[in-house]
């Protein structure tokens, strides 16, 4: 018999708040924080616009962690969980940080310089360069460590990087940790901080952004995605407190299939979302929190893979798509598509997907448009699907 | 984790080290002081051609793992469903080849200086565009996955050690739960790239004899098998307190939660072989009494022979257990690894019957 993993505790700072709460009511409204990126020059840059976090940050070695420490402090707060420290687990989805520009150009100089990169003299130049590498800065895992080391956590520390479903991915460990009584609590959730031109560049490069600066998920006038940035952080637990919803179903998968774009069949999403509805058992879907990252052909099979998976159900399901208003936070975004899908099952509210003002037949779904729906969901779920192919899904029920 | 009855048994492993790929023969090479000294390994070439293609997209990392799923996918003769086969594997942080990060500085500085607006004009085109590729770290796993077809449950966990254990407690708990009936699991690093080099002088490794090396190591697990090499008995990550903002525990603190880790992993059945894999000094003499408390036969320092190569040092101290275990007729081992991350990870391997 399973463990039964309650949501205790939810927090996030996104580019339309500084807390869930703040970021929801925006989000509900359908409004978007898409704008023209400002704090850098993206003069020649294939994509100009972001999702970026307006708010004032406290200092940090590197903005992944400012983000995720503001998150994590307002889930832990509404938590008000107890446990031994040994039983608190930390799961977190996050890629590499982004070294500062005068570390590059250290890099540079350090290796000669030129365009090819001089191996010998950079050995000879490294202890003097090393001071400006910190791992605080560029380590994945310094973020889960962190966070460790803030709420006390000296269970299971975790750090998941599987791109873009590295947020939902790393929540799917933290379920499977309470299940298997690895920990009773667990902090778990995502971050992303890439808007920053190197990611503006490597993204830009491979086509993969919106030139036209749009981020409207499942909309015929989609060309890309738009880079976001924030963190989300839910609290789980084996003890249910006075919590309303639970994580009942998840599972993970490999496309197998190519590095940018998903197989054409969708057959890696539709196992995720098979898998996680086989975990959950008998559950009434009624919301589902869509990857869409306003890419022509990602969005276009997650359609056709939902279709399939909810088949004679999907009338009664509503879609939504939190990319067209926070931009696409790879690491993070299946963690604050997690809050979303949970906020339908907890309050009844189905947030709409921003930028969606035309449907393309080939993404065919009951969208949420506009403004937020409200009714009652017993059951949502959440897609995250990555570069490379790795699929999270997630299923969030109402407690029985 | 504890498995069931003899625990989860290992089909088939593949390392790469600088002694080459191969699937069996890494312990007693290690065992009669056979092994080369680490140092850069000459990865074998692409030989099909869709690698050949790909490669130029790997990092180095990304290669060294797709080789060892390739030769753990052999040995175990899993040449059908692969889409039901999982993958979970202990990644670096993927660094590129430090060609592009060179080419992309040079073409964006402006009279001595880096430009963003240089950097948005010229230094996009100098630059492989597929460039983003090598530096995201999950591609360490999803290259070899592609390559190779794999498309069950996975997970990337990044790791300087104690994330290459949790894939394994992962793979395990996945196929306990029936999620898959067959998993790869694994490790693969490089020490040996500059930012990562960089990053442990920094951090004072280097200075405490961590000696960096590069490799990849695969298991191949399943639900059930017939005869195989050995068994997965118990895994398991222990953190380790260490004072605040230090990396890792001081030696006393790693060594006072050594013993009742091993202890606890072992469940008070006797140990035939002792490897550990400490990331440098301060870990090594921290565990160094182990074995003797232990009353092992033998054991073996898999970092004296290979060197640290992070994400890849457990499950090549895994793989060089099982074969140990073989080539010396042990029924029971204990793995024991201390990265510069700081915990530790303990695995119970068992003989198989192959």
């Amino acid at each position: 018999m399973k463990r039964r993993v309650f949501v205790r505790g939810r927090g996030a700072i996104t580019p339309l708040g500084e807390t869930w709460p703040a970021s929801r009511d925006a989000l509900a409204e359908g409004r978007s924080a898409v704008g023209p990126v400002r704090h850098f020059d993206v003069e020649g840059y294939p994509s100009q616009v972001a999702a970026r976090v307006p708010f004032p940050l406290e200092e940090a070695e590197d903005r992944r962690l400012a983000l995720a420490r503001r998150a994590a402090d307002e889930a832990w707060a509404e938590a008000k969980v107890s446990a031994a420290p040994e039983r608190i687990g930390v799961f977190v989805g996050a890629e590499s940080g982004r070294a500062t520009y005068g570390t590059i150009f250290a890099l540079s100089r350090a290796a000669g310089g030129g365009a090819r990169f001089d191996h010998a003299r950079f050995g000879e130049e490294a202890r003097g360069l090393a001071t400006s590498v910190h791992a605080a800065a560029v380590s994945p895992a310094a973020v889960a460590s962190a966070l460790a080391a803030r709420i006390g956590a000296e269970g299971p520390v975790e750090t998941i990087s599987l791109a873009c479903a590295s947020g939902a991915a790393a929540i799917v460990s933290a379920t499977q940790a309470i299940r298997l009584g690895l920990c009773d609590v667990a902090l778990a959730g995502g971050v992303g901080a890439d808007v920053d031109p190197f990611m503006l560049v490597g993204f830009g490069l491979l086509g993969a952004l919106s030139t036209r600066g749009l981020s409207c998920p499942f909309d015929v006038r989609r060309d890309g995605f738009v880079v976001g940035e924030g963190a989300a952080f839910v609290v789980l637990a084996a003890e249910p407190g006075d919590t309303r919803a639970e994580i009942v179903g998840a599972a993970r998968t490999l496309d197998a299939h190519h590095l940018t774009a998903p197989d054409p069949t969708g057959d890696g999403a539709e196992r995720a979302m098979r898998g996680a509805i086989e975990d959950a058992g008998r559950v009434n879907i009624g919301y589902v929190q869509a990857h869409g990252t306003s890419t022509q052909l990602n969005d276009a099979v997650e359609a056709a893979a939902i279709r399939r998976v909810l088949g004679d159900a999907l009338p009664d399901v509503n879609v939504g798509a939190v990319k067209g208003a926070l931009g696409h936070w790879i690491a993070g975004a299946g963690a604050i598509g997690f809050l979303c899908a949970l906020e339908a099952v907890e309050e009844g509210v189905c947030l709409p997907t921003a930028g969606l003002t035309e449907p393309d037949p080939a993404c065919v779904l009951p969208h949420v448009v506009g403004a937020a729906l409200r009714k009652p969901v017993e059951a949502a779920l959440v897609n995250a699907f990555a570069f490379g192919g790795a699929n999270a899904s997630l299923v969030v029920s109402r407690c029985a | 984790m504890r498995l069931d009855g003899k625990g989860l048994p290992i089909v088939a492993v593949s390392t790469l080290t600088t002694a080459g790929l191969s699937g069996r023969g890494l312990g007693r090479r290690v065992f009669e002081s056979n092994h080369p000294l680490p140092s850069e390994i000459d990865a074998p070439a692409p030989s099909r051609p869709e690698d050949v293609r790909q490669r130029k997209l790997m990092s180095r990392a990304a290669w060294f793992s797709t080789l060892v799923m390739r030769g753990a996918l052999t040995e175990a003769r899993w040449d059908e469903g692969r889409a039901e086969i999982g993958a979970f594997f202990g990644v670096g942080a993927s660094g590129a080849e430090m060609d592009e990060v060179a080419r992309l500085v040079a073409a964006s500085m402006e009279d001595g200086r880096f430009s963003l607006a240089r950097c948005g004009r010229e230094g996009l085109d100098a630059c492989n565009p597929l460039f983003a590729f090598q530096i995201m770290n999950n591609f360490t796993l999803c290259h070899g996955a592609i390559l190779e077809g794999l498309g069950g449950p996975n997970a990337a966990f990044f790791s300087r050690g104690s994330g290459t254990v949790t894939a394994l407690e992962e793979a395990c708990a996945s196929i306990n739960a029936g999620a898959c009936e067959r998993a790869l699991v694994g490790g693969a690093d490089t020490a040996l790239h500059p930012v990562t080099m960089a990053e442990l002088e920094r951090e004072g490794f280097l200075r405490q004899g961590l000696k960096p090396a590069e490799g990849a190591a695969a298991l191949a697990i399943a639900a059930t098998a017939e005869a195989p090499l050995g068994y997965v008995e118990a895994v398991r990550v222990f953190p380790v307190d260490r004072p605040r903002g230090a990396l890792v525990p001081r030696t006393g603190v790693l060594r006072d939660a050594a013993v009742p880790a091993a202890f606890d992993a072992l469940e008070d059945q006797p140990c035939d072989v002792v490897v550990l894999a400490p990331w440098g000094a301060p870990a090594r003499e921290a565990l160094m009494d182990l074995p003797e408390m232990l009353e092992a036969e033998l054991s073996v320092d898999a970092s004296l022979s290979l060197g640290e190569s992070l994400a890849a040092a457990p499950a090549l101290a895994w793989a060089l257990a099982l074969d140990l275990l073989v080539h010396l007729d042990k029924p029971r081992a204990l793995v024991l690894s201390a990265g510069p991350d700081g915990d530790l990870g303990a695995v119970v391997l068992g003989k198989g019957g192959a």
